[in-house]
């Protein structure tokens, strides 16, 4: 293991890697309109959590 | 009506949020003021009064830690503690330790204070608390952490909202920074003093990996959780895109760990690890920026509520600073204007650009959202927000703007060499020459301070008129009942 | 992608790993080499020795007063730094301060080398009153130096916890010898904590930094410490091609 201690072995890989990482990342979230519609439904979370004097609406599909 | 009330209340521990909430006007005030006074000094020295508890570099960690901890804490804690409940419909977990965060947090912020003034210092910039002071830390940051976890884990909405992974990258990270940056040795048990672990070249890498974190966490993911939460709920209006919050974090989360180094370029410290911390700077641009787009998408379609909502007014400006300062502080991370900024007042200038504007800003904002529906009722005076709303603007301005100039001037003196190759400047001119921006950066803060103090006013009246209301109502209702 | 990344957002275990990941990730890659490749990172230069026992104590005075807040410690590779303050600071010059001192700001100059620049007589009447000697000064005047006794009941438990940490003063002979060998025997004897009050007050007298030799002030420490900066290294001794490769 000790030639991944060499610094110009380790930094292209640690590049590469962070790199895929960033690209399953986007990929993930702009990859399939399924997953993004769902996750754009998530960001009405905060509007549905009024309590204040409020009727209480059901909670259960956020 | 009065049993939902009666629920609605019951729902979510709000007595602690109240607590924190005030607190973080108190130390805003107390903090800002202290601020005035170090910059006065700067500006007519015979202000440190020839005692060690007035002298500027006492001083100065009092002004840091009141604003930073005592002010931006405090507001994190009420608001990461309203968000946390709100958007996971879940009470807080283990009310015993909540209590304990708030007591325990005061009193970090009154001893560092205290011992500040009596020369007890780590000598480490943002983090000059001594060692017992820091294990108190420890403590409250744990319970903390066990509290917002365990908040999660008990919520009734099975998404996550991503304010809360902002918050919780924040909170993981602070303790993280604390630890490790404040690994010492005390003299013996009975002295508060104590050595750093580290020395030279690895404690500055380590200062500085804490420095510019405590800033990219405390004061920047923190934040972007109250702006992910309080800017669309002010709004009314969700999120400009849920998707790029998701990139925004993680990006930001992995890449601000690895820019500290650019406190340290042209050091000592070896040159490929102020390379790396050039690099990820400049990269870091992207989810900022992403970011503040992500906000100010968010309030495109409510730019008419602009002109009558001063909150409103307050989160924009604070997302314009944001954006702002997030382009700065790449610049200035780049070697070559390094080595014209570093050690000057630019430095000072993009702190402030940074803490008031985007820091203080989005708090306000936030705070005064949060505030009337704590204690059940409105605002005491629109107006008065507004007025805020205008001292704190001309006051960042005039401090940045004021710290620009004399920062570059600095820089350019400090350099410049005459037809013979000789230095053209001594240093003391240098000081000479900075005095009108320091008179200009002090009428900044009190411009700033003079905003904080009518927010001050402003809270204590809407918590009177929210007290005496709820007192009214509370007869009423017993009246009804018997 | 059977990956159910639906599981990050839900489940909080995994979200607070995968943020404790990302986070960790900069710091290590920054921090560990400069612990394990210290042969590349400090150079290896002589004359570089711990502190006294009385530039020690100068040395908190200094802490405390928070003087870091306005003075940095730390002379870049440029032109006019040279010019101004001289040779560019090593990561060696520093390797025994806990905590380093190499500060941010420079409302007032760097202090890096500012050892035997200033005649102890100007150190002092600078720090009582800066503005009697540079009349632009926005210093503070620091006149309970000079009035308050040096404490020195702990200077031993001082020393031995800087040992803690690393900082080579000597609890017991093996110590010493090792010292010697390393420091020259001068040095060594300086550095053993046994006898760090009484170096301390010899070294007092015998520099008589505050003009008054009949007890130790804080001035004394200081004043002390402030002389010592910068002057450990010879650079006349020194390759320039031997430090460049450490930048």
């Amino acid at each position: 293991m000790g030639w991944l201690a060499d610094p110009e072995i380790a930094k292209p890989i640690g590049m590469l890697i962070f790199f895929i990482t960033f690209c399953l990342i986007l990929f993930w979230v702009y990859g399939s309109r399924k997953r993004g519609e769902k996750l754009e439904e998530y960001k009405n979370i905060p509007l549905h959590d009024d309590d204040d004097d409020e009727v209480k609406k059901d909670k259960s599909n956020g | 009506m009065s049993a939902t009330t009666l629920a609605a209340a019951e729902q979510y521990d709000y007595e602690i949020i109240k607590k924190f909430s005030v607190m973080a006007i108190v130390w805003a005030v107390v903090g800002m003021a202290v601020g005035l006074y170090i910059a006065s000094e700067l500006a007519w020295p015979f202000l440190n009064f020839d005692s060690p508890y007035f002298s500027f570099g006492r001083f100065r960690p009092v002004h840091t830690g009141a604003v930073i901890f005592g002010f931006g804490g405090s507001a994190l804690f009420a608001t990461s503690y309203y968000v946390v409940q709100r958007t996971c419909q879940a009470r807080l977990f283990a009310p015993g330790l909540v209590s304990f965060t708030f007591w325990g947090w005061q009193a970090v912020i009154v001893l560092a204070a205290i011992s500040y003034v009596l020369g007890y210092s780590q000598g480490r910039e943002y983090a000059e608390m001594e060692w017992p002071i820091d294990i108190l830390i420890e403590l409250v940051w744990v319970s903390y952490m066990a509290i917002y976890i365990g908040t999660l884990m008990k919520r009734k909405q099975p998404h996550i909202y991503v304010a809360n992974w902002f918050y919780l990258a924040f909170i993981l990270a602070t303790a993280l920074l604390h630890t490790f940056n404040n690994l010492a040795v005390p003299v013996n048990l009975f002295s508060m003093k104590s050595y750093s672990l580290f020395s030279g070249v690895q404690d500055a890498m380590v200062q500085w990996w804490y420095g510019h974190n405590a800033v990219g966490f405390f004061l920047t993911a923190a934040f972007l959780g109250m702006m992910y939460y309080f800017v669309p709920k002010h709004a009314g209006r969700p999120v400009y895109s849920y998707r790029l919050s998701i990139v925004h974090f993680w990006a930001l989360s992995f890449m601000y760990m690895w820019v500290g180094t650019h406190h340290l370029h042209w050091t000592a410290l070896p040159d490929w690890a102020s390379t790396l911390g050039a690099t990820f700077s400049i990269m870091l641009l992207l989810p900022s920026w992403g970011g503040m787009i992500n906000g100010i998408m968010t309030l495109s379609g409510a730019w008419d509520k602009l002109r009558t909502d001063p909150i409103m007014r307050f989160m924009i400006v604070a997302l314009s600073f944001y954006g702002m300062s997030t382009f700065e502080g790449p610049l200035m991370a780049l070697k070559d204007v390094n080595a014209l900024s570093h050690y000057t007042d630019w430095t000072v200038g993009h702190v402030h650009s940074g803490a008031l504007g985007w820091v203080a800003m989005i708090s306000f904002g936030s705070m005064y959202h949060m505030i009337p529906r704590l204690w059940k009722t409105e605002m005491y005076s629109v107006k008065l927000i507004n007025i805020h709303f205008w001292l704190a603007t001309i006051g960042v301005l005039l401090y940045i703007t004021a710290m620009w100039i004399s920062g570059i001037s600095q820089g350019l003196m400090w350099r410049a060499f005459d037809d013979y190759g000789n230095l053209q400047y001594s240093f003391v001119e240098s000081v000479a020459a900075m005095h009108p921006f320091y008179v200009m950066r002090a009428i900044g803060g009190m411009f700033f301070l003079s905003g904080m103090l009518t927010m001050a006013y402003n809270v204590f009246q809407t918590i009177r008129q929210g007290v005496r209301a709820a007192e009214v109502e509370s007869v009423r209702a017993a009246t009804a009942t018997a | 992608m059977s990956f159910k990344h639906e599981k990050i957002e839900t489940n909080a275990g995994i979200l607070l790993v995968f943020t404790m990941i990302a986070i960790s990730i900069g710091g290590m890659v920054e921090i560990a080499p400069l612990f394990f490749m210290k042969d590349k990172t400090i150079e290896k230069v002589d004359g570089v020795r711990p502190y006294t026992p009385l530039e020690s104590r100068g040395r908190d005075i200094y802490v405390r007063e928070g003087c870091y807040l306005c003075h940095s410690q730390m002379i870049r590779p440029f032109r006019d730094e040279q010019l101004r303050y001289g040779h560019y600071s090593l990561a060696a010059e520093s390797q025994y301060d806990h905590p380093f001192q190499w500060g941010s700001k420079r409302t007032g100059p760097d202090l890096a080398r500012v050892g035997g620049k200033y005649s102890n007589e100007w150190q002092v009447q600078h720090l009582l009153s800066p503005r009697s000697v540079v009349p632009e000064s926005v210093m503070p005047n620091y006149p309970w130096l000079l009035t308050t006794k040096l404490d020195v009941s702990d200077v031993g438990d001082r020393l031995r916890a800087l040992r803690i940490t690393g900082v080579p003063y000597s609890a017991n002979q093996e110590e010493y010898q090792h010292n010697v060998k390393k420091f020259g025997e001068k040095v060594a004897d300086t550095l053993v904590i046994a006898d760090a009050q009484k170096n301390l007050v010899a070294q007092a007298q015998e520099g008589n930094y505050d003009g008054d030799r009949s007890s130790v002030s804080e001035m004394d420490a200081l004043v002390a410490y402030l002389q010592v900066l910068g002057t450990m290294v010879d650079f006349s001794k020194v390759k320039p091609e031997d430090l460049v490769k450490f930048r």
